[in-house]
């Protein structure tokens, strides 16, 4: 099964092209991370995945139908997309703001009321915002507001969830906890996650699959213990190094060592 | 949340009193249960619709300030600088240059104008919310159309010049019987429309990301705007600052979501065209003057005190 497809999806900002005619064909279930250099079309790529950013040429598919024909809130009951930053609006509280992600299922009229949402409610927990929930958004630091944007994309509670740079303006700890979160929802709900992640240790562990974007095409594509690897630092990054992998605790890690 | 409405609703009723306690005669509201026939025509007949028609003027500026600050993402929006309160007062005087004189037509001709200004608007910046500057292009063309008109027919400029001031001098139940339903079914659409207008005032992408159809919805709204802003003006002009000031004032009281901040901005735009116009007929001078000295200090001072305006 194949939620989300792309097909020679080609995409053009003024003379430059940006995407050069992407296939790329999303699994039920996985965990799909975008590697490449940064310009690369990576966020690019997830935008037309989430019918944002409509293709120069080529189409994508959702469920088997051209993305394009279906209704902005039909999208919005299948696809969550995180972005890189949202702008916040200055007195609206984390609970006002989540909330809002209900808005594909409870339509305009269903936004009225102060109706408590249990979706709303469990997003805020599993974010670990719920202690926020009353406080409004420009009262929290960057890395507290990344994590009440995870739980406005986990309020949709969409099947397929699209994730920008999610660990962006996070520290460590709370880098590994949004992405743990991520895997644990991925396998007790059936999400099938796309994220773009600049840390390639930590797309390794956490993702079934990597694509490397390479002058605007799929460069590689495969597991992570089987195409991550020197070659891939060169070609992809132009980083001379190493890639070591180690188990610890029966964990599957990767390391990058630059020469 | 109720309390702080109510609390709004009661500041309301106060100015509204104040308004119809003053005039050219000591006639006092409670004139109404008296004895004295003409003290009692003269609130009611003359006094009572000029506080309507300003109450109801003033909560359609507040909405459609609210609403185009939410639809546009910029807290400087008002009727006065996206075209449509321009667009308004060029179809007013170019009904009133044309010989139109009755309230009906006139409110016709300013929601025409209202709509083709903000109409104008809304295809130079193709759909996105880039207003600011094109915005006061697109104003100070509809203006300067205006002022030529005016010039063509020199007579009528003592006459029009109350739309491109605002005043309330003349209301009548005339004026009223069209204003009344539009203020009511624009409240009632902004108030329904609360839950769109909060997620457009984020952000585009954050719009569609959560299953809103951005452009029509937009569109929509803007629509809603321009016959509010339209309604007031061809009742009572373009009464400046009003759209700008009461939306900031009531999220003050209310906070950010529109569900409340639509009602607090109608009252607050309510309550400001009424104390503005007590204050200007004891000062004579018309209430879109007093409204726009007021109300350029009062943001000033909001926008001190609290860091910004928002």
């Amino acid at each position: 099964m194949t939620p989300l497809r792309a097909e020679r999806v080609h995409v053009r900002f003024g003379e430059h092209e940006v995407l050069k005619g992407v296939d790329l064909a999303v699994r039920e279930g996985e965990w799909l991370s975008l590697l490449g250099r940064n310009g690369s079309g990576k966020t690019t790529l997830l935008r037309v995945l989430a019918g944002l950013l409509t293709p120069s040429s080529g189409r994508v598919l959702l469920d088997g139908g051209p993305l394009d024909r279906v209704p902005r809130r039909a999208v919005a009951r299948r696809i969550a997309l995180l972005p890189q930053s949202t702008p916040y609006v200055r007195g609206l509280t984390v609970r006002q703001f989540v909330r809002q992600g209900r808005y594909a299922a409870r339509g305009p009229l269903g936004m009225l009321g102060e109706v408590d949402d249990p979706r709303v409610r469990e997003a805020l927990r599993d974010t670990g915002v719920e202690q926020w929930a009353d406080t409004p958004l420009e009262r929290l630091s960057g890395g507290q507001r990344q994590r009440v944007r995870l739980a406005l994309a986990l309020a949709q509670d969409a099947p397929v969830l699209l994730l920008d740079e999610p660990t962006t303006y996070l520290d460590i700890r709370h880098q590994y906890e949004v992405l743990n979160l991520v895997r644990d929802l991925q396998r007790e709900r059936g999400l099938t996650v796309v994220s773009v992640l600049h840390d390639l240790a930590q797309a390794a562990r956490y993702s079934d699959r990597v694509v490397a974007l390479l002058d605007g095409v799929v460069h590689v594509d495969g597991a992570p213990s089987e195409v991550v690897d020197a070659v891939l630092l060169r070609e992809v990054y132009d980083v001379a190094g190493s890639v070591l992998w180690i188990t610890t605790n029966g964990v599957l890690k990767m390391v990058v060592v630059p020469d | 949340m109720r309390w702080r409405l109510a609390g709004l609703a009661a500041v309301v009723v106060v100015c509204a009193l104040a308004q119809l306690s003053v005039g050219a005669t000591g006639a006092s509201p409670g004139a109404l249960f008296g004895a004295d026939e003409h003290a009692r025509m003269v609130v009611l007949e003359l006094r009572a619709p000029r506080v309507l028609v300003g109450l109801c003027a003033g909560a359609c500026l507040g909405i459609a300030g609210v609403v185009l600050q939410a639809a546009i993402r910029n807290q400087l929006a008002s009727p006065e600088i996206t075209g449509v309160g321009s667009g308004a007062v060029l179809g007013a005087v170019a009904a009133s240059v044309a010989g139109v004189a009755q309230p009906l037509p006139m409110a016709v001709a300013a929601l025409v104008g209202g709509v083709l200004g903000g109409g104008v608007l809304w295809v130079l910046v193709g759909g996105s919310g880039d207003v600011a500057v094109r915005g006061v292009v697109v104003s100070a063309v509809l203006v300067g159309t205006t002022l030529v008109l005016l010039t063509a027919r020199p007579q009528l400029a003592g006459a029009v010049s109350r739309w491109l001031l605002g005043s309330l001098a003349g209301r009548t139940w005339e004026h009223l019987a069209p204003l009344w339903p539009v203020a009511v079914v624009v409240l009632v659409a902004a108030v329904l429309l609360g839950g769109v207008l909060d997620v457009l005032a984020v952000d585009d992408d954050h719009a569609h990301g959560v299953g809103l159809a951005v452009v029509p919805w937009r569109s929509g709204v803007l629509l809603l705007a321009a016959v509010a802003t339209s309604a007031a003006v061809a009742a009572v002009g373009a009464t400046a600052f009003v759209g700008l000031l009461a939306p900031h004032l009531a999220r003050r009281f209310v906070g950010v979501a529109h569900r409340a901040a639509v009602p607090a901005s109608a009252l607050t735009g309510a309550g400001a065209v009424a104390a503005a116009d007590a204050v200007g007929q004891v000062v004579r001078v018309p209430a879109g003057a007093i409204t726009a000295l007021f109300g350029a200090v009062v943001l000033v001072v909001v926008a001190r005190r609290t860091g910004g305006i928002g």
